[in-house]
């Protein structure tokens, strides 16, 4: 290997990707390490049965930072972001249905089938959203804050965090404030009667935690989603051409061009320290680099108490690590079809099976699924999110047959009783296909292959820690000053030279790439002075 | 109508309004309060509902009553006497028991005995607890700054707000985030293992909630339970001699003495609006009492959707009182006994009797009583709350016999299909049932049983939604946005008519301080 490296990146997911590139671009040599073959982590695209290419983690991305893409010109590296219009079909056990259009008024029709009043009420609805999430896109984009104490070197952000503040006027202000910490079934209380338009939003709400939607804080859940939809939608579906891996792979390209090193198949065992600062890392293969400057993609817990040799941090920090919640309870169900699913309340395989699927009839309905995960057990009507990329792309599955990826809600990590084994795999996807076929009857026997990745699944594939997608709940306690740990939301930890880039860090989970880009952002500025 | 008979009449004879009179009056300014039901108090009343047999009613302990309350109006002179309640008991379906109690050792022992760990936690926990809510102490004793205004009166409050956080240690700053935000459950969790003792804990942080203790949210409400103070001492809950009654009636004792005039069976039926400013009340009946200002000591559903027209609010005022959310979940069972009940965990007499009685065996068993809650049915087997008055007081009851007051959550106010005496009755016997697997001689010992639904809370003591705190403790229902943005200081958009109930910073439980706060907003507003 070429040279001692200025910087070793440890995980070849997205947020890795994008901090490789950019420190790259800043004039670092930079040497990435992935411990699997193919890059992307959570952001792949697999052929698991021959012709069937899945998107096996995430499998649509979230808001992408603009100046992300435009910087390291993602779209000269092959990226092609597919909008799907309508962005999702709730299809209903009664018969009827429900479509989420880009367009808020082709979305307030459909609305309108359900109930008038909501769908009179849907432009004010989408367009308060709206400028909230604005306002969310210039906090994510933001470095927290030291607080209660800012310093100088925070004036920068506050400053920003406050013209974003100002630009919503004193009503939004209180708005924001007041909707932040609810549930969103009070939010839903406050605007809609409908079942089905309720359940819908409300699965936005709860993706990838542990909690239903009548729990504190999940109406931040669909702000976020807001966030990552384009200008006059609530939700969306962002999908990568050719698999989302094909988004990893133009990231890789961006940071190959750069100048950036890139090892696949070679794990990061530890992260070297000395006297608390960084010195280098040791390869699976045993091989030994000298650095000191490690930036892991990898989650907070496995890094800095798996990697690192617990013993040189301070046990109070310790305790603070050991005390952020993950608690997976999301599992991904990998369908190879013989054909396509026929929805009985909308029948063909129209625009409305090119977004996402969500079988999410009712608010009530996503409680009770959730449920189950509080007694460590799998919902027996589970929450369920669908997309068959292969409508918009033959490349994903052989001639006239489809890939049909679905995310699972709960599954949890920790079960009451039995572990995740083959028995307990089955049992999910018997549930997933059952869930489905009363919607859409030919798909029991339309299932030629299926795959489950389980929560126990995605920590052997990713290292995510108890399955958690977003490598630790996006709970108001884990955000922003205090994700991961509060006191050290900075991307930097208490070993001088490595720093977190992962989904662990502010703003969290979802493929936006922002993670990666406000570490490196912190990792220039720290080495300027 | 009559020329101006008073400088301020109070709405509501409630330990809150009754506050306010008073201090007005200390003030004083010439004040009237209004009190619909034959006798003062609200939801803080005691009433021989059974000859002999005398009952907290609704509202049971008291905890958070500002000391500063009782010295300005000199309660204790007034015949207010707090008698400790220092002992949390809780039966184990397994036999088994956790006897908290005021004896330091004891309760280590005890705990020790579950587990060895959680020993050693829980007096840390305390200490942090203790650090906490004197971190919140000045808070609750200050009118919200509204932080989306401009004003220089909110920036002052906001710079004294700054300051105060800024002085917190950081780890204190980010402990109190932590409470702020987090599931009483969870936050346990970080500390202790005994699921038992973590149940009893995080009961506290769902009392007046529609949330599990696994959501979000609860933390707070736990810390709120936490702030208790009595001489000085946190955590310090009590029993006023006589019943909550005697509290409100030494609060109406001080009013009286400083010169206010207290109506009962008067009802208030409007408040008279003339050019945007309240002038006056209109009573059941015609009789109408014009005054200086009008304080209403009503929750803000009752205060504004009710004594109000519309047309003297603006709309997006009106549209978010309308969505202010006052969930009942709790109901209460007053029960006369002619012995006391004898825990199979701990038969006969004891001084756990003495203290609260905890029926919160797991957090399973909690997040299991909420979620029948969550699709409309009372709980089956419900968190419980029970005190016996009468073995601290005996004058709550005769010469032998007892008072046991049951505190229960959840039940509904939204009950499917609705409240009736039927239903009322078999939410009385789940009560029943579940008490009487920790305690079997309960059953042959009820004399006689009162049951109050959310529904009879609202009917008979004006709770809307059956909700004990005047509106969800909800984070977003807190502070400068309780009860709605913008109108967090006690005022209204309606000129001199002022708010002072629980709906009000910083909420319920027999604390007192919306009812001062209001009235030192009043007297900013009226400086002579």
């Amino acid at each position: 290997m070429s040279g001692r490296p200025d910087a070793v990146i440890v995980g070849g997911g997205h947020n890795a990707l994008v901090a490789a590139a950019y420190l790259a671009r800043g004039g670092l040599a930079v040497s990435l390490f992935e411990q699997r073959e193919i890059l992307g982590g959570g952001a792949s695209t697999e052929e698991i049965f021959p012709g069937f290419r899945f998107d096996t983690g995430a499998h649509r991305i979230g808001h992408l930072h603009p100046g992300l893409v435009t910087d390291l010109n993602l779209a000269s590296h092959g990226l092609e972001v597919v909008v799907a219009d309508p962005a999702v079909f709730a299809p209903q056990p009664d018969g009827r249905h429900l479509l989420l259009w880009m367009d808020p008024a082709a979305t307030a029709e459909s609305i309108r089938t359900l109930s008038n009043r909501d769908a009179d009420r849907w432009p004010d609805f989408s367009g308060l959203l709206g400028r909230l999430a604005g306002f969310l896109a210039v906090l994510h984009a933001a470095e927290p804050p030291d607080v209660p104490r800012p310093g100088r070197q925070d004036a920068r952000t506050l400053l920003g965090l406050a013209r974003g503040v100002r630009g919503l006027g004193r009503q939004n202000i209180a708005e924001l404030l007041r909707i932040l910490p609810m549930s969103s079934f009070e939010l839903m209380d406050e605007w809609f009667e409908s079942d089905p338009l309720r359940g819908a939003l409300s699965a936005a709400a709860i993706r990838g935690g542990v909690h239903g939607p009548m729990a504190a804080g999940t109406a931040y859940g669909l702000l976020r989603e807001v966030v990552g939809s384009p200008p006059g939608a609530v939700c969306s579906t962002l999908q990568v051409r050719g698999g989302i891996g094909k988004l990893s792979e133009a990231l890789a390209s961006a940071a190959l061009a750069a100048g950036a090193q890139i090892h696949t198949g070679s794990p990061v065992r530890h992260v070297l320290t000395y006297g608390g600062r960084a010195r280098g890392i040791v390869l699976g293969s045993g091989e030994e680099i000298e650095t000191d400057l490690v930036v892991s993609g990898v989650g907070p817990g496995v890094t800095l108490s798996r990697l690192v040799d617990p013993a040189v941090l301070d046990p109070e920090f310790l305790r603070k690590l050991r005390s952020v919640r993950y608690r997976g309870a999301t599992a991904k169900v990998h369908l190879a079809l013989g054909e396509v699913p026929e929805f009985t309340c909308l029948t063909g395989d129209g625009p409305h099976l090119r977004g996402a699927i969500s079988i999410s009839p009712s608010l009530e309905y996503l409680e009770l699924a959730s449920d189950a995960a509080k007694y460590g057990r799998i919902s027996e009507q589970p929450y369920l999110e669908a997309v068959i990329p292969s409508l918009t792309d033959p490349r994903m599955a052989p001639p006239g047959k489809h890939a049909m990826s679905v995310l699972v809600q709960y599954a949890p990590y920790h079960l009451r009783e039995g572990k995740w084994d083959a028995r307990q795999r089955d049992l999910l996807a018997d549930r997933v296909i059952e869930t489905l076929a009363q919607y859409a009857p030919n798909l029991r026997g339309a299932v030629e292959d299926r795959q489950v990745l389980s929560p126990a699944d995605m920590e052997s594939r990713w290292g995510l820690e108890e399955g958690n997608i977003h490598q630790g709940e996006m709970t108001l306690d884990q955000f922003f000053f205090t994700r991961p740990v509060a006191g050290w939301a900075r991307y930097r930890t208490p070993i001088e030279g490595l720093y977190l880039c992962g989904a662990g860090t502010h703003p969290g989970g979802g493929v936006t790439g922002l993670c990666g880009f406000n570490a490196a952002r912190r990792i220039l500025r720290d080495r300027k002075s | 109508m009559p020329a101006e008979a008073y400088d301020a009449i109070v709405i509501g004879a409630g330990h809150n309004g009754l506050t306010c009179a008073a201090y007005l009056a200390r003030a004083r300014r010439k004040v009237l309060v209004l009190e619909r039901r034959p006798l003062v108090g609200g939801a803080a009343v005691t009433e021989e509902l059974f000859p002999g047999f005398k009952y907290s009613v609704c509202s049971y302990v008291v905890s958070l009553l500002r000391p500063e309350i009782i010295r300005d109006l000199g309660l204790a002179r007034h015949g207010l006497e707090i008698l400790p309640l220092e002992s949390t008991f809780t039966p184990l379906p397994n036999g088994d028991s956790l006897l908290r109690s005021a004896d330091h050792d004891e309760t280590r022992r005890e705990i020790y005995r579950h587990s060895p760990r959680d020993a050693d936690a829980y007096d840390r926990f305390g200490r942090l607890m203790y650090r906490m809510a004197l971190a919140v102490k000045p808070i609750l004793s200050m009118a919200p700054p509204d932080p989306t205004s401009m004003s220089l009166k909110d920036l002052r409050g906001l710079a004294r707000l700054g300051k105060h956080f800024r002085d917190l240690s950081q780890e204190d700053f980010f402990t109190l985030y932590k409470l702020m935000t987090m599931s009483s459950a969870d936050f346990l969790d970080e500390w202790f293992e005994t699921d038992a003792l973590k149940a009893t804990m995080s009961a506290s942080g769902i009392i007046g909630t529609f949330l599990g203790p696994r959501s979000p949210g609860t933390a707070y409400v736990q810390l709120h339970h936490y702030m208790g103070e009595i001489d000085g001492v946190f955590r310090a809950w009590g029993f006023a001699r006589g019943g909550t009654g005697a509290l409100s009636d030494s609060i109406a004792r001080a009013a009286k003495g400083f010169g206010a005039r207290i109506r009962v069976d008067a009802c208030a039926e409007r408040v008279i609006v003339k050019g945007g400013s309240a002038v006056g009340v209109a009573l059941e009946g015609g009789d109408e009492i014009s005054a200086g200002l009008v304080i209403a000591g009503l929750d803000p559903k009752r205060t504004f959707l009710r004594l109000l027209d519309a047309s003297d609010l603006p709309a997006d005022f009106l549209r978010s009182i309308e969505r202010y959310r006052m969930r009942g979940s709790s109901g209460k069972v007053n029960l006369a006994l002619s012995e006391l009940p004898s825990f199979t965990s701990r038969p006969g007499l004891g001084d756990h009797l003495r203290g609260a009685i905890s029926i919160s065996p797991s957090q399973d068993y909690l997040e299991q009583a909420y979620d029948d809650a969550k699709y409309g049915e009372f709980s089956r087997r419900p968190y419980m709350d029970i005190v016996i008055p009468s073995l601290i007081d005996p004058s709550m009851a005769p010469p032998g016999k007892h008072v046991m007051s049951i505190f229960v959550q959840y039940a509904p106010f939204d009950l499917n299909g609705g409240w009736n005496d039927e239903r009322r009755e078999a939410f009385g016997d789940a009560v029943i049932d579940t008490v009487s697997e920790y305690a079997p001689n309960l059953r042959d010992v009820i004399l006689h049983r009162q049951v109050l639904t959310p529904q009879d809370l609202e009917d008979e003591f004006g709770l809307t939604g059956g909700n004990i705190f005047h509106g969800d403790l909800s984070l977003q229902q807190l502070f400068f946005l309780r009860p709605v943005p913008r109108w967090a200081n006690y005022r209204t958009p309606v000129r001199s008519l002022y708010q002072c109930g629980s709906g009000n910073h910083p909420g319920g439980g027999i604390c007192g301080a919306p009812g001062r706060l209001a009235a030192l907003e009043v007297l900013k507003d009226t400086r002579r």
